[in-house]
């Protein structure tokens, strides 16, 4: 089975490959440039999908860290590891994209809006996560506290959302009930393919992390028992 | 507590209280914490007096900066408060002995919640009269709903510093590090604390504030819930 796992794996690689390229391929060559923001407008489309697979890091952070605590079983903390460390990774890149739109868009780099800020505060939550993990004595130790710091920080985003909402707002909504459409089909059709090739890329990179992690935990075993041996 | 002794385990209830009155009889006794932690409130505070003074407050408008820098400072020294709390029980491993108790570490985790809001409670009873005759507000006629805003985020506030400052002090790392850890995930009560006291400080009905005040009993419930769920993973060595 373990090899079938692999040959899937492959594929699912090789399929984010020709995903990505397609994404890129269409979002600059086929879509159409925005009336007013023109070449800028581009980012939109890697910027939005990078958010959303974001925020479905922090629901994989949250059933990874609830799965190690309620059973114990290593494969949930790898989930969570991984679910923290991509995410973390996602999570900059939303960070980084935003302002490039923001600063010709809105003409600021940065503005204290729910969207921005709860995107903010959770790159803080999940580095603190990471940093508690890499401080811990033991593998277990960080397995515990990373699973406890993840389920108050998964538990807490949505509702700083709505507190930062109420304190204040800006984003721009796209989509929403009562907006009218903005987008032509073409930018439809490269928002969507962009979407799946982001959301392929943040399943392989996770798969991949889960793995190395596993390969962590054995190369551990196998320091302590050689350790033993001597 | 030497009447338990050879006795049957307390029950969780019964557990919890001992716990936080282990804590306020060593707290009364030494006065550590809160000596430690008013100084540093009074400190953060005169600070704030150094960087915007009265007159520059005023012309901006008392109530709008002044429930910013209560909570500021109300939540750093807390930190420096949660630190303590767990500082006492790493002197000899005492946390050892207190996670193998035979009781419900639900139960530790609440006695150190109730301890830590105890702590926070006398530090408030301090800080906010002295913010009041320090930045020129009349805070005597609206003791009753701003004690009542007080306290609901302050238990919010203890939980999760109870929580994190049981993990911080696990891993062995100091005040900065609870500080990166409870500011964030404390945004939602900060956000809050400084609106509903804000409103109060401008002589405004709480009634309008009514969302962020269920936002915040909603919270002080999630936070109590989530703290007894996984209390095993938190005690644990």
């Amino acid at each position: 089975m373990r090899q079938r796992v692999s040959q899937l794996y492959a594929a699912l690689l090789a399929a984010g490959a020709i995903l990505l390229a397609w994404a890129l391929y269409y979002v600059f060559l086929v879509a159409p440039e925005e009336r007013v923001m023109g070449a800028v407008q581009k980012i939109f489309y890697f910027h939005v999908p990078i958010a959303m697979v974001t925020f479905l890091s922090v629901f994989i952070l949250l059933a990874g860290s609830a799965g190690y605590l309620w059973t114990r079983a290593a494969i949930w903390d790898h989930l969570a590891i991984a679910a923290c460390e991509v995410g973390l990774v996602f999570c900059t890149l939303v960070l980084v994209t935003g302002p490039i739109w923001a600063k010709p868009a809105w003409g600021v780099w940065w503005t204290w809006e729910a969207k921005l800020t709860t995107t903010l505060i959770l790159w803080l939550l999940l580095s603190g996560c990471l940093l508690a993990r890499r401080y811990a004595a033991t593998p277990e130790q960080g397995a515990r506290v990373g699973s406890v710091l993840g389920i108050v920080a998964a538990l807490d985003v949505p509702v700083i959302y709505k507190a930062v909402d109420w304190w204040r707002g800006q984003h721009p909504i796209v989509f929403g009930p009562g907006l009218a459409d903005p987008l032509t089909p073409e930018m439809h059709v490269a928002l969507r393919i962009a979407m799946v090739a982001i959301l392929v890329l943040y399943l392989v990179l996770l798969i991949a992390r889960m793995r190395l992690a596993s390969i962590e935990d054995r190369v551990a075993v196998l320091e302590e028992n050689a350790g033993r041996s001597r | 507590m030497s009447a338990r002794e050879g006795g049957a385990p307390p029950g969780f209830l019964g557990a919890a209280l001992l716990v936080a009155k282990k804590d306020f009889a060593i707290e009364g006794r030494t006065r550590e914490s809160l000596a430690a932690t008013v100084l540093f409130a009074l400190i953060v505070l005169v600070v704030f007096a150094f960087s915007f003074d009265l007159d520059l407050i005023r012309r901006l408008g008392t109530s709008k900066i002044v429930p910013g820098m209560l909570w500021v400072t109300l939540a750093f020294s807390a930190i420096v408060g949660f630190n303590r709390s767990y500082a006492m029980e790493r002197a000899r491993d005492a946390m050892t002995a207190l996670a193998l108790a035979p009781v419900d570490r639900g139960a530790i985790i609440l006695g150190k919640t109730i301890a830590n809001f105890g702590m926070l409670v006398v530090l408030e009873a301090v800080v906010i009269p002295l913010t009041g005759i320090f930045f020129d507000l009349d805070l005597v006629s609206v003791a009753l709903p701003l004690g009542g805003v007080v306290l609901l985020h302050s238990l919010g506030l203890a939980e999760l510093g109870t929580v994190f400052g049981a993990v911080v002090s696990r891993l062995g790392r100091g005040e900065a590090f609870l500080a990166t850890l409870l500011l964030p995930a404390a945004t939602p009560l900060f956000l809050s604390a400084v609106h509903c006291t804000g409103t109060i400080f401008e002589g405004g009905s709480l009634a309008a504030d009514s969302k962020w005040l269920l936002v915040t009993a909603g919270l002080d419930v999630l936070y109590f819930l989530v703290a007894w769920l996984i209390a095993d993973a938190i005690l644990e060595e």
